[in-house]
């Protein structure tokens, strides 16, 4: 070893200094909130293994300068190597993918195990429903780069063959299995229609979800579940200005500043007469459930201009709804099992579930059993 | 507790650092104490477990060094310290492994399997098992004295540096070190910089390149190019991720005065197996020549001998790493390499081609080696093979595996590994001299480690199973 003096104390100073003052630091600012310093905590609870991980998960995100400095990183490691986070990938032509949604394409499906396995946790509420007298629709969202996948990498300009393989083989396994699918897939990949998905945003454009709507409508009549109703409504243009929440997702403003929002032009539904905007009708014939693909410009900005409200201008009657984030595969099924009236009067069950939840499915693809019909 | 890691860095280690510097007595008592803390932080339960294996050896050391040198009872000892550790490894790391195979065999005769204990695996328990009956060895050798208290004893086995994964320190190595120790500035500060450059190294490196090899061992099938592109990183990710973790444990063990032995040394420059093997976990090639390939009989019973036991060494030191059959087939791999080497006098089939391509044909030839250790199962990494020689083809969405590999930032920090990883100086020697720009360079490594780190998901290393 050589070092001189100098050096070595100027290295082990640098370094305690950067070692202790960490803690200190944050242990000071967080007496001087008033707070009761957050390492403390350690001391309050058994040391179980799980009370250990969750004390270390608190002290991470408490630490002020992982707070401070996340951001920053994200924009280095963005702006120079080109990494979205962790959930993100950076695509072509600006733009971006939700990282499950290309590990779903890419990988291979598990054997589905207990509460993993779509095909029976479909069937079982198929059966449960059948027994009511009411018809499920099962309508799989394709994921975007399914439908864009030269958005992602070149490579796939002269691939000719379907991404997600996977999604097709279910939805034949479902149609031999006599249940009712409308295949989004095959209509988007096909379509001469542009834009169907947004750049910045793992959902489907305004134009996008109401040809999945128009398509779901016509399946729907063409199968007699549903006779066109009598309420009519009509479009109005309302376009809004957001970052998708790919961009968003990386939790970065330095990162978030270099986009300029994307234009997206959603047109609300109202009611042609009274000009009131779209609302469900809890009481309707046709339940709709569905995760974020319905959420998107029907909860959230502008409202009334999403799946459910284009669906009901093409019934030309109001539908329900039952829509959980990411929670399509099961959640929904146990708030409708919590609330059996929402099935009461119902003729059709839509159930729409983006396709990466066939394996990332929250809470899996439990079977859950209704209350007995009344 | 993950030494790359907020915990750690930031808590554990200043707190340690403090009390070992404040306190000039019982030193190693404290090394034990947070020890045990740093262990247990993974599961606490599995303290007792270290405990037990410690006593065992402690017991069994003590009845060997009080003994006769050939007397019964010194054997008995030995033969009880090895039962019950590699009892404790057989049973937590192997028994489900065993039950498996059983089933199949039932199964292959017809029968019905019958349902399989699950037992959770205690990480490093291959290395402090492998310690403490060091010990027990090392005394019924004669080669080391017996420990003069069960605390210096305890400390070895759980010394929280290399405690998880590696270097193996052997208790001869290590035994005068536990009773005096030189504590200097020039040591603190050098173990310093080089547990900044394994923090760096798994931190900027590793975690990097394991970021690209996941989805390409992970996907349902891939390009030719893409399972190179995949297996290179996963070459870089091994080597940076445990070399990494070697150097901050010596960093770590330099700082509380101790000396370890150097782990790896270049081992990508390698220009053949045997080369590799002198380079690659040198810990361990050490530790089975030493405990296993030396009383098996070595080189001294013949030629068909010496590569019987070089084989049968390397399937035991594949099985080490792992209870699947990957890591036997692994070590097969390596023992036939070694044994085909020995034969043609420690020379490669290939020892009279320039040096640059020995080290690129010893390179392809160890990367053809973790593809077995990356693939959980033979089936899969008979897949990965049929990738690599462009037998198959990408299907359905494994065509998007492009779009995560070739980005910029994919490409860039490829390269940078291979131009780390194929230097001859490496962290550990590179930390022997130390300038002001060096200083500076070492200071913004881990300030920009740290932020990253910030930003990472959390990612043990990958020894940390075995």
């Amino acid at each position: 070893m050589q070092y001189s003096r100098p050096i070595g104390i100027a290295l082990t100073v640098a370094f305690l200094f950067i070692v202790f003052g960490m803690p200190l630091s944050q242990g000071v600012l967080e007496l001087a909130r008033g707070e009761r310093p957050h390492v403390l905590e350690l001391f309050l609870h058994v040391p179980t293994k799980a009370n250990l991980r969750q004390f270390e998960r608190e002290l991470d995100s408490a630490a002020w300068a992982i707070q401070r400095s996340r951001p920053w990183m994200q924009f280095v490691q963005f702006t120079v190597l080109g990494h979205a986070g962790r959930d993100t990938l950076y695509g072509r032509n600006g733009w971006f993918f939700f990282r499950p949604g290309v590990q779903y394409l890419v990988e291979p499906l598990p054997a589905p195990g207990q509460d993993t396995d779509p095909l029976a946790a479909i069937l079982a509420f198929k059966a449960e429903l059948d027994a009511r007298g009411i018809v499920l629709v099962v309508v799989p969202a394709p994921g975007k780069p399914s439908i864009y996948p030269e958005q992602l990498t070149r490579r796939a300009l002269d691939h000719t063959e379907p991404m997600n393989p996977h999604t097709l083989t279910l939805l034949t396994r479902l149609r031999d299995a006599g249940v009712d699918v409308v295949d989004l897939s095959a209509l988007f990949y096909g379509s001469e229609r542009p834009g169907l998905y947004l750049a910045q945003d793992s959902h489907w454009s305004p134009e996008g979800m109401d040809y999945a709507a128009e398509t779901v409508a016509r399946h729907l009549f063409e199968r007699g579940l549903v006779k066109p109703g009598g309420t009519e409504y009509s479009e109005r243009p309302a376009p809004v200005e957001r970052l998708g929440d790919l961009i968003r997702m990386m939790q970065s403003p330095p990162v978030e500043r270099l986009f300029a929002p994307e234009r997206v032009d959603s047109r609300q539904v109202v009611e042609a007469d009274s000009g009131t905007l779209y609302e469900d009708d809890p009481a309707s014939e046709v339940l709709v459930l569905g995760d974020s693909f319905l959420r998107i410009y029907q909860l959230d900005e502008p409202g009334a201009a999403g799946f459910t409200a284009h669906l009901a201008r093409r019934l030309g009657r109001p539908v329900a709804s039952v829509i959980n984030d990411g929670g399509a595969s099961t959640l929904v099924r146990q708030e409708l099992a919590r609330n059996p009236e929402l099935l009461a009067n119902k003729r059709v069950v839509v159930w729409e579930f983006v396709e990466r939840d066939i394996r990332f499915g929250t809470e899996g693809w439990q079977i859950v059993p209704l209350p007995p019909a009344s | 507790m993950v030494f790359t890691s907020h915990i750690f860095v930031f808590y554990f280690l200043p707190l340690v650092i403090l009390a070992y510097y404040a306190v000039p007595w019982k030193r190693n008592l404290l090394l034990l104490f947070a020890s045990y803390v740093f262990y247990g932080w993974w599961d606490p339960r599995f303290v007792v477990l270290m405990f037990l294996a410690t006593l065992a050896n402690y017991i069994c050391g003590g009845i060997i060094a009080r003994s006769r040198p050939g007397s019964g009872r010194r054997r008995a000892a030995l033969v009880a310290a090895i039962t019950i550790s590699l009892g404790m490894l057989g049973f937590f790391k192997y028994f489900v492994f065993l039950q498996h195979n059983l089933n199949a065999l039932v199964v292959w005769f017809g029968g019905t399997p019958f349902p399989v204990l699950q037992v959770i695996l205690p990480i490093g328990i291959s290395f402090f098992i492998f310690q403490s009956l060091s010990y027990s060895i090392d005394v019924y050798r004669g080669e080391s004295p017996p420990v003069r208290s069960f605390a210096d004893f305890a400390c070895f086995v759980a010394l929280f540096p290399q405690l998880i994964a590696g270097p193996i320190v052997r208790y001869n190595t290590i035994a005068g070190q536990l009773v005096e120790r030189e504590h200097s500035l020039d040591k603190f500060a050098c173990g310093t910089a080089l547990f900044i450059l394994g923090f760096a190294k798994k931190i900027l490196l590793a975690n990097a390149m394991g970021a690209v090899a996941d989805p390409v061992f992970g996907a349902e099938s891939r390009t030719c190019l893409d399972a190179w592109f995949g297996l290179c990183a996963y070459a870089f990710q091994i080597y940076f991720d445990f070399s990494g973790y070697s150097d901050m444990a010596i960093g770590l063990g330099r700082m509380f005065g101790f000396e370890f032995l150097r782990n790896f040394d270049s081992p990508y420059l390698a220009d053949s197996i045997t080369d590799f093997w002198r380079r690659w976990h040198i810990s361990l090639s050490t530790f089975l020549r030493d405990y296993l390939y030396i009383p098996l009989g070595g080189n001294r019973k013949g030629p068909r001998r010496t590569y019987a036991n070089l084989t049968i060494v390397m399937l035991l030191g594949g099985l080490w790493h792992g209870a699947s059959w990957v890591f036997v087939i692994w070590g097969a791999y390596h023992g036939f390499l070694l044994a085909f080497e020995r034969w043609r006098g420690k020379e490669s089939l290939y020892a009279r081609l320039p040096r640059q391509v020995r080290v690129a044909i010893t390179f392809v030839l160890v990367l053809f080696s973790w593809v077995l250790f990356r693939s959980p199962t033979l089936a899969e990494a008979g897949a990965y093979f049929q990738s690599l020689f462009a037998l198959t083809r990408a299907d359905g969405g494994s065509v998007l595996l492009a779009g995560e590999l070739y980005t910029r930032g994919n490409m860039a920090l490829m390269a940078l590994c291979a131009l780390v990883a194929f230097q001859r100086v490496q962290a550990f020697d590179w930390v022997q001299r130390m300038s002001w720009p060096r200083l500076l360079l070492v200071l913004a490594l881990f300030v920009f480690s740290l932020l990253t780190m910030f930003v990472q998901a959390c990612n043990p290393f990958l020894y940390f199973q075995f």
